[in-house]
């Protein structure tokens, strides 16, 4: 059974800030299907822009959906008091660790709130610092410096040991390697498989950093303008990916090796207003392969191959090597 | 090619509370005319230093111990606030990391492009806005005219940074330093600006200095490289020797712990291990010995020698043989 089932979720928007007040509505996630199973990481990937933030507030409830189903571990979640249940078990880790770090508290409190918040009886609360920072590689020393003293590595780290204090079954991590130096982004990701193999977790891992994806991910899910435009296993789609979106995303990666320069542009434009969402295929305005029916026609997201699916009415049939 | 500028035996550091801290140590290099130049390195090394000491923009704590930056032969450390104001902006630009922070948000882009041409004597108000409008052109800005209308905030951050390039460019100065300028930037942007920039060195005759921690963006762009650590240019040489044939141990850590670099799927990643050294008290020998998997006892007592191995390079490195 999967851990999480995000089936058929739509997410609209009054169009708010016009002049006139209008009961018109504007769709910035729609059809979202996506499972995760216990012990995986899903990459979600994308453009800013894609939505992708926007469905991690929806899994937390911290933004209502208009359709479809949330359900984790086997329960439905439409209530506020459903989403506050599964709090506990659903971590984030925020984007900013820095900021997302309260000023004036101190590590060792910061690490253990959550604990606080949600009651938990935790008889020596210095221990379960030591023991949370231990856990992410930090001297229990560190429990007493305050955020503005953190390196970004510390502060990242300090950001996963909050994450995992209620020892949640599942963390959302949005853009977990952001702002790091190489060698720091190479020491956040050991450290988020170690925990996850020691502790049996589940990631939800936000990004548009594909080369992170490609070490941390079993499965990717590329989001383009609030739809998903590919799902599959991440060997797979960095081998032989379907969508010409997801092509141009890997292409555009610059490659750390001066011989491998790219002699052209991988994606030209960037990413349209929701407000002005392209008729047809949504991708039709930056995709060198579109025809007239993707100017028409809206693609179905359609299974391919076995555990890949893709929302382009030429895919499996373009030619898409990299 | 001609030295455009030419950094010599450059020392310094700030006076920060409890003593100073030595950001850059004997630091040598030279910008070419038509030429590339990447500096490399991770936070703290001291890029950002060496990219303000270059436009001459010292914080106000920092105090130049020695050596020089030559501008065509005079040294701009040493010129009046007046003299270091006429060279910035009109010899010597800077394309910033932000771009919002680098335009004035309560004036129009045309505006402030106009204001940049203060250099410029005997020019009418419209010419300066006609230049303006061709530079935007060049830049890739498809309604430039639109553009000069906009205020920084209207417009996307991959069009702002395209504007701040034309805001550079519009003096047609001899030095171009670009600090971190795709690291604001979605993958898909990035790629553009890197595109960007390489099309415009093609007719480019001044030398373009790109600083930057993301290895990707320098192998995509640069003709030559240097490597900063703790303060000093630990290598130097052609972008394809560093990549190919890095011999400062700093150099290969880095690059083998590039995510980006590793292209099978790898669940634990190489890393460098340890940390940065104190800057308030630089180790007496070699900064990376710490750190280094090659280290021998004289590393930890005798500053490395500068090794050169051609015209083109240079290893900091006791191990490193001429």
């Amino acid at each position: 059974m999967s851990l999480l089932e995000i089936s058929a979720v739509d997410v609209d928007l009054p169009l708010s800030g016009s002049l006139f007040p209008s009961r018109r509505r504007i769709s910035i996630l729609a059809d979202i299907n996506l499972s995760l199973a216990r012990g995986e990481t899903l990459g979600l990937v994308g453009e800013s822009g894609s939505g992708k933030t926007t469905l991690a507030r929806a899994i937390l409830g911290l933004q209502s959906i208009s359709g479809g189903n949330l359900a984790f571990d086997g329960a439905g979640l439409r209530t506020a008091a459903d989403f506050a249940a599964i709090r506990r078990r659903v971590a984030m880790m925020f984007q900013d660790a820095q900021a997302s770090l309260s000023p004036r508290m101190s590590v060792g409190s910061l690490i253990t709130e959550p604990l606080v918040i949600h009651r938990v009886p935790m008889p020596d609360r210095k221990a379960k610092a030591a023991q949370l920072l231990a856990q992410v590689g930090l001297p229990a020393a560190m429990a007493g410096r305050y955020p503005h003293e953190l390196s970004g590595g510390q502060a990242r780290r300090v950001g996963v040991a909050r994450a995992l204090a209620l020892e949640p079954s599942l963390v959302i991590a949005d853009e977990p390697t952001a702002g790091l130096d190489v060698s720091v982004q190479a020491e956040i990701l050991n450290l988020m498989s170690d925990l996850k193999d020691r502790m049996g977790l589940s990631y939800l891992i936000i990004t548009h950093n594909l080369s992170l994806v490609r070490h941390i991910a079993d499965q990717i899910a590329v989001m383009y303008l609030g739809r998903l435009v590919e799902t599959g296993p991440t060997a797979a789609v960095f081998a032989r990916p379907l969508h010409p979106y997801s092509v141009s995303l890997i292409a555009a990666e610059p490659r750390p090796d001066p011989r491998k320069r790219r002699a052209d542009l991988a994606i030209r434009g960037e990413i349209p207003s929701v407000l002005r969402r392209p008729a047809g295929c949504e991708f039709h305005t930056r995709c060198i392969s579109a025809t007239t029916r993707c100017r028409e026609e809206v693609p179905a997201l359609r299974h391919i191959e076995p555990g890949r699916m893709a929302r382009c009415h030429y895919a499996g049939a373009l030619n898409t090597n990299l | 090619m001609t030295a455009l500028l030419e950094i010599e035996d450059l020392s310094l550091r700030y006076h920060v509370a409890g003593g100073t801290l030595q950001a850059l140590r004997h630091v040598s290099l030279t910008a070419r005319a038509g030429e590339v130049l990447g500096i490399m390195g991770e936070s703290g090394c001291g890029k950002s230093s060496l990219a303000a000491a270059i436009i001459a923009l010292l914080a106000r704590n920092a105090e130049v111990t020695g050596g020089a930056v030559r501008y065509r032969g005079r040294d701009i450390l040493r010129m009046s606030a007046e003299e270091q104001r006429q060279l910035r902006g009109r010899h010597i630009a800077m394309i910033f990391q932000d771009p919002m922070t680098a335009f004035n948000p309560v004036l129009r882009i045309g505006e402030q492009l106009v204001d940049f041409q203060h250099h410029l004597t005997g020019v009418s108000r419209s010419e300066r806005r006609a230049r303006a409008l061709t530079q935007l052109q060049k830049v890739g800005i498809a309604d430039a005219d639109l553009c000069l209308r906009r205020y920084p905030h209207e417009l996307s951050g991959g069009m702002r940074q395209r504007a701040a390039i034309a805001a550079a460019l519009l003096m047609s100065p001899d030095v171009l330093v670009a600090d971190e300028p795709t690291t604001a930037l979605d993958v898909t942007m990035e790629a553009q600006i890197i595109h960007l920039l390489r099309e415009l060195q093609t007719d480019y005759q001044g030398a373009v200095i790109v600083v930057t921690h993301h290895l990707g963006v320098i192998a995509e762009l640069c003709d030559r490289v240097a490597v900063m650590y703790a303060g000093e240019v630990v290598e130097e040489g052609l972008v394809d020797d560093i990549y190919h044939a890095p011999q400062h141990p700093y150099t290969r850590a880095l690059l083998a712990c590039d995510p980006a670099a590793i292209h099978d799927l790898a669940r634990r990643l190489p890393t460098i291990g340890g940390q940065l050294p104190d800057l308030m008290a630089p180790p007496a020998g070699c900064s990376f010995a710490p750190r280094c998997p090659l280290v021998k006892p004289r590393c930890r007592s005798e500053a490395p020698p500068r090794v050169l191995l051609s015209v083109d390079r240079m290893a900091l490195c006791h191990a490193v043989q001429a």
